[in-house]
């Protein structure tokens, strides 16, 4: 039961003025995704991949119920976002560079504020924060405003918040983002080791080289499409080159081309 | 659910009360400034009052009776005196007209002939209203002429001068509940100035805790965790009106405190010991129940809003509102007696205060306010939880 599964969702959005002047077009509705299906199962971390604008942070904001889809459906650990969405967002722990935290208090002070918001009992929120607070490096800074700390630290507090009640289900959006190469490594680490506890992962990101090393399952979203969602492996198997940029490329073409045609 | 909104309120509330920046702008500061501004108010009007007590007076005079002379001398006028020249006179008038000359007071020659042969005689008097001391000093003058014409006519004609008295042996002429007529003076006061604090306590910070969350892309962390959007919004509401009272105590505080200088001079005397524990706490209910209602109007504001900015604008035409409610019963410090008034949020609260004050509190109304002020919020709490639940609103761009 304690898979991910995303039901041939669609979700539009009105256009504004403003906006229909940066997309460059006169429609006033932006099929954001269109139809999009997979799954992603315990124990993998399921990459999802595409330029921006694809679609990838609609899909995951649908997951984390920040938003519901038109159409179509997304059960996670067999709760449905569009009907038990306060269920979802007990099972999930979400990660975006749209979630921020208040300048105010103190990554010690959110981390608890957050984890008695997820019903958990002080004394595991305590274990929680030793653990995950020293495993990110956030000791040094745990008393300091949030709006004191660089991007950096920001972005280790918000990690460590979003997995403050040990999630079943951890969907990262771009987690690697404004990190330094140690911390960018003992994230990615961290999610190899969310994943044999038999976590469910999902990851979002635009850097091939993470998709390549970490995922085991990934997915690339095209204007609002999936286009290709099999195991790494296979994937890429498909292509001549064996190489993931290429076959990122040749669809993004691929695409334009039928896009143009 | 009474775990999560305490939560929220904890956390709402620590963050005014962890901010020294904060709490001096929405706690002390209020109080602090009313104090400070009716005190300057108070002392400023205190020391015109003594300035011209003190000034001493110069008055030009011509043909003055004996037995007025003699009876100004008896009251320690703080004057000098000067004789008028005719010859000068169109330069006295300018000295009047620049304030260096107060008044001028001219008798006719054959004032004290006219008067004793019944003849109408006309004193004339000069002053220029637009100068302080003058304006004084042909107040002061114009009292003791009166009291002299009095004395004049009565030696002339006898008790027969009167016509007729008033009240001379009445003892119970006047009737007066003094704690009510105190009362009456503060339903003049304080229901406008009591709106106007809670609502500026409250939106001091609403916009910051509501439209900042969303400008800031705070609100957004929140709403990924399961707690329900009520929740959220019953917290926020709860904590804001705590502050709210605390900033509105504030300025209450600051205005009772500056009472006795605002006062200074005027020799009144204004107490709220005129009121009973039992008046307190009706006038705290319909303060609790009247800060919701507000919090809760900021609050949607705030919720609507894209940026504190918007929400701080957005609020201001409500803010005016409240104003001219409390302006509206100002003069006439009574509350009204229909019932569905007490239906009306905030001008049911301003109705209610005002009864408190002067102790004419019928239950009904009281009542009426209490829970139509309350099923206010409720009505709040569930649009703002529908603004939380609406996508469009919380992350329009």
């Amino acid at each position: 039961m304690q898979t991910l599964e995303v039901r041939n969702i669609i979700k539009t959005f009105k256009l504004s003025k403003k906006q229909q002047k940066l997309e460059k077009t006169k429609e006033k509705l932006k099929v954001a995704v269109n139809d999009l299906s997979f799954t992603a199962y315990p124990g993998e971390i399921f990459g999802l991949l595409g330029p921006n604008g694809a679609g990838k942070t609609t899909c995951l904001r649908a997951i984390s119920t920040l938003i519901k889809p038109d159409s179509g459906d997304i059960i996670v650990g067999g709760s449905s976002v569009v009907k038990d969405s306060m269920d979802v967002r007990g099972k999930i722990g979400f990660l975006t560079s749209e979630l921020k935290l208040e300048d105010h208090f103190t990554p010690s002070y959110l981390f608890t504020y957050f984890g008695k918001l997820h019903g958990i009992d002080e004394e595991l929120i305590e274990k929680r924060k030793t653990v995950l607070f020293s495993r990110f490096g956030i000791d040094d800074f745990r008393e300091v405003k949030v709006g004191d700390l660089s991007t950096g630290m920001k972005q280790k507090a918000s990690i460590a918040i979003s997995l403050v009640h040990n999630p079943e289900f951890v969907i990262f959006d771009e987690p690697t983002n404004g990190l330094d190469v140690l911390t960018a490594r003992s994230v990615t680490d961290y999610l190899v080791e969310l994943k044999h506890e038999g976590k469910t992962v999902i990851l979002s990101t635009h850097i091939l080289s993470v998709v390549d090393k970490l995922c085991d399952k990934v997915g690339i979203i095209i204007n609002g499409k999936m286009k290709i969602c099999d195991t790494l492996e296979n994937v890429k198997k498909s292509h001549p080159s064996n190489d993931l940029e290429e076959i990122f490329f040749d669809l993004i073409e691929e695409d334009e081309l039928g896009g143009n045609a | 659910m009474m775990k999560n909104i305490a939560t929220v309120f904890r956390k709402e509330f620590y963050r005014v009360v962890s901010d020294k920046r904060l709490i001096f702008t929405t706690i002390l500061l209020p109080g602090l400034a009313i104090y400070l501004m009716y005190s300057f108010l108070g002392g400023a009007m205190g020391n015109e009052f003594e300035d011209i007590q003190s000034h001493e007076m110069i008055v030009y005079v011509e043909n003055v009776p004996e037995d007025f002379s003699d009876y100004l001398d008896t009251l320690d006028l703080n004057v000098i005196y000067t004789d008028y020249v005719p010859s000068e006179h169109d330069e006295l008038l300018d000295l009047i007209l620049i304030g260096e000359v107060d008044l001028l007071l001219r008798f006719p020659t054959t004032f004290n002939s006219d008067i004793d042969g019944g003849i109408l005689s006309d004193v004339l008097t000069y002053y220029n209203p637009g100068e302080k001391y003058s304006e004084f000093s042909y107040g002061v003058y114009m009292t003791e002429l009166n009291t002299y014409r009095q004395s004049v006519a009565y030696d002339r004609y006898g008790e027969a001068f009167y016509v007729f008295t008033t009240d001379i042996n009445n003892d119970e002429h006047i009737i007066i509940d003094e704690d009510k007529a105190i009362g009456q003076g503060f339903a003049m006061l304080l229901p406008m100035l009591i709106i106007m604090f809670l609502f500026s306590g409250a939106m001091s910070i609403g916009p910051d805790s509501i439209a900042g969350e969303k400008e800031r892309g705070t609100i957004a962390t929140l709403l990924v965790t399961p707690v329900k959007r009520s929740e959220i919004a019953i917290g926020k509401v709860l904590s804001l009106s705590v502050i709210s009272l605390f900033s509105a105590s504030s300025s209450f505080i600051g205005i009772i405190l500056s009472l006795p200088k605002l006062l200074q001079g005027t020799g009144e005397e204004i107490s709220m010991n005129i009121y009973s524990m039992g008046d307190f706490v009706m006038l705290f209910t319909v303060l609790l129940a009247t800060v919701l209602v507000i919090v809760g109007i900021i609050s949607i504001i705030s919720a609507y809003a894209k940026t504190i900015k918007e929400a701080s604008m957005l609020i201001l035409p409500f803010y005016f509102l409240s104003i001219v409610m409390g302006m509206s019963t100002m003069f006439s410090g009574e509350a009204h007696s229909n019932i569905f008034i007490y239906l009306i949020p905030l001008y049911n609260s301003i109705n209610i205060i005002i009864s408190i004050l002067t102790f004419e509190v019928v239950a009904t109304q009281y009542i009426l306010t209490i829970v139509s002020s309350l099923g206010y919020v409720v009505i709040f709490i569930i649009i703002l939880n529908k603004l939380f639940e609406s996508e469009k609103i919380m992350f329009s761009k």
